[in-house]
């Protein structure tokens, strides 16, 4: 079953931290979104392997745009 | 109560790999920051002449004396780089902490007789005020090591006179005393004049057998009369008389301890003296720890030093609040208050040392749906919104109630700001969470973990409380500042642009003014900055805040002027009813 890991808020892509195929633990960091002038973390909302990731450095996100898909 | 407190619920999470791997870089920048406050503390350290001129006279330095008197392990050192005269040794003459001595903690405080044999310097009076108000908020004994020449007379505009001057210590001193509070004091060397004060302020007095106090010293007492003048006759007066009261210094020991009995005791060494001291501080007044303890006492379980991994040494950067606070409390552990109401706002009661305390905190990240006063915007962690003052003033309220000390942990941007937000109240609910803390009783410690900001820095327990915070630490990551630079910037030329620009002139003279204001807020609200001015009482590293922890919760039970017995809390209730409805109603017997 696929998990859609979602921007909790509209901002900036400043990272991403994993790849395609990478295993990830819930709680993990994925991706480093830039919202209302801060850094904040997104983490992974349960265990699986990253099967999708819909965004790149430097995208703008919407609130519950789909940011990265697990597996 | 054990159901309550043996086993609380679990706080934080552990490392990840990962996270520990793209932290590398932010370790080695709060590194750095650290190695440049402990080489200002080895500058601090190395004040005045050399130690070893110190022992050659057969005397120990202010730094011997500590770690003799001192139970190993236990000085936590406050005030080491507080300077906010700018003297030239880089600090103010004293050396000051929480310690434990003899088994029972103090607030311990002692000249540094490497810099002008202990003379007052400019700064030093608000240091003692600093101490003196820690001792009265922790209701600890305040232990003395006096050895002190007295006014730097070159400098007397600086120290002598003045509302808060160093002769506000006296009274200070007899504050203390009136509330129940011992001053004990180890004496050595020439104390005159104000030294004499030093002196003779404290409840018992031990001295070396070369130490004497005096209202005047020799070299006062051979110049007292002016005549408008020198010349060679009267040069050679004084010269007579200076030889004279070197000789025989006023306020010998043959005086004070065989005519006026001000001295308790004499001692014929150095150590002997300290000795005496530890002998005074294990007869002091404390309770055995099992009286107030909660639980066996537990390390966290997950390391402190691990915090360098998650707090962000950039400003912007976000982290998990929660996993900071569960590397500094007994077993990582805690019950939360009010969990969800409020979440950009962390409360609870978690363990140090055995002891319970109450911890608040700022969480960070994003808090989609909330504040729950708009749709206009969403909140942001660090700052403070309705909910999140409301449950402070709460659990401060209850904390009272329960006689719990309270930790505040900062990393605020202040309080959300706009007309929704007057709406919202939150001018208000700022200050009353001031009126919340002026209405306890019980004594409060801050960390400012990085950003300490506009009236948020004073509200969260802020050195703004007076009569509650015993002491403020900072961090690598601290910046304490009323705005960030860049928003005073534009709060301080934004209009200045609007004209230069409708005015058809340049705008490069402002934007230089603009960058010149941002680089100047940086510059004084960095950590060595924040302890030179007193901003914070000490910068440590993270893994350092335990420690001061410990100090805290064992200082705060050791004696404590009111208690509340651990089977009439509430707080603990208050959070478990949160959960658990309570018990079910038997069912009735048929």
């Amino acid at each position: 079953m696929s998990v859609e890991v979602l921007a909790p808020m509209p901002g900036k892509i400043l990272d991403v931290l994993v790849k395609v195929g990478d295993q990830v633990g819930e709680d993990d960091e994925l991706v480093i979104l830039e919202a209302m002038k801060m850094e904040n973390p997104v983490y992974s909302t349960a265990d699986g392997v990253v099967k999708e990731i819909r965004v790149k450095k430097d995208d703008t996100v919407d609130a519950d745009q789909v940011l990265v898909v697990l597996d | 109560m054990r159901q309550y407190f043996e086993k609380m619920d679990d706080l934080g999470k552990p490392l990840k790999p990962a996270q520990v791997e793209r932290m590398k870089e932010n370790r080695a920048q709060i590194e750095a920051v650290m190695q440049s406050i402990d080489a200002e503390v080895d500058r601090v350290k190395k004040a005045g002449i050399p130690a070893e001129k110190i022992r050659e006279r057969g005397q120990m330095t202010v730094w011997d004396r500590i770690e003799y008197l001192v139970d190993p392990g236990t000085f936590c050192p406050l005030h080491t780089l507080y300077n906010p005269m700018d003297n030239e040794e880089g600090m103010t003459g004293v050396i000051d902490g929480l310690a434990r001595i003899s088994g029972k903690w103090c607030v311990l405080i002692g000249f540094d007789n490497k810099v002008m044999a202990g003379a007052w310097i400019g700064g030093q009076a608000d240091n003692n005020l600093r101490v003196t108000d820690m001792a009265k908020i922790l209701n600890l004994p305040l232990v003395w090591i006096v050895n002190c020449s007295g006014v730097k007379l070159p400098e007397q505009e600086k120290v002598y006179a003045n509302r808060r001057g160093n002769g506000t210590t006296f009274f200070r001193h007899a504050e203390l005393e009136q509330i129940g509070v011992p001053i004990l004091a180890g004496i050595y060397g020439t104390n005159p004049a104000g030294g004499g004060y030093q002196g003779i302020s404290p409840t018992i007095l031990l001295a070396h057998k070369d130490a004497n106090i005096a209202v005047g010293g020799g070299g006062i007492v051979s110049g007292m009369s002016p005549k408008g003048g020198f010349d060679e006759a009267g040069a050679e007066q004084i010269i007579d008389s200076t030889r004279h009261f070197k000789e025989v210094p006023p306020g010998s020991v043959g005086i004070h301890h065989d005519y006026t009995g001000f001295f308790r005791q004499v001692f014929e060494t150095e150590k002997g003296v300290l000795d005496g001291l530890k002998a005074y501080m294990a007869e002091m007044p404390a309770y055995n720890p099992r009286f107030f303890r909660v639980a066996p006492p537990a390390e966290p379980k997950y390391p402190p030093a691990e915090i360098s991994s998650i707090v962000a040494f950039n400003q912007k950067g976000g982290y998990d609040f929660d996993s900071v606070l569960a590397r500094l409390v007994d077993n990582s552990e805690h019950l939360e208050f009010r969990t969800g109401f409020g979440p950009e706002v962390y409360t609870g009661l978690v363990k140090v040392d055995g002891y319970l305390l109450g911890a608040i905190g700022n969480r960070q990240g994003l808090f989609p749906n909330y504040p729950e006063y708009t749709n206009e915007y969403t909140a942001i962690g660090g700052k403070l919104y309705r909910q999140g003052l409301i449950k402070m003033n709460e659990f401060v309220t209850q904390c009272d109630r329960d006689r719990i000390p309270i930790i505040w942990f900062q990393d605020t941007s202040g309080i959300d700001v706009g007309d929704t937000a007057e709406k919202a109240e939150l001018l208000g609910l700022g200050q009353s969470l001031i009126y919340s803390i002026e209405a306890t009783k019980v004594p409060m410690a801050l960390v400012v973990l990085r950003k300490g900001t506009a009236a948020a820095h004073y509200v969260m327990g802020g050195p703004t409380a007076n009569n509650h915070n015993a002491f403020t630490l900072g961090t690598a990551t601290t910046e304490i500042y009323v705005m960030h630079g860049e928003t005073a910037a534009v709060a301080s030329f934004s209009r200045r642009l609007v004209k230069e620009k409708e005015s058809g002139r340049p705008l490069t003279p402002i934007i230089d003014k603009m960058n010149e204001l941002a680089r100047e807020y940086n510059e004084k609200s960095r950590p060595f900055y924040c302890a030179k001015t007193g901003f914070v009482d000490e910068v440590v590293r993270f893994e350092a805040i335990r420690n001061y922890l410990v100090a805290f919760a064992n200082a705060v039970y050791q004696n404590p002027r009111s208690i509340c017995p651990q089977h009439h809390m509430m707080l603990p209730r208050l959070i478990r009813s949160q959960i658990v409805k309570g018990l079910e109603r038997p069912p009735k017997q048929e």
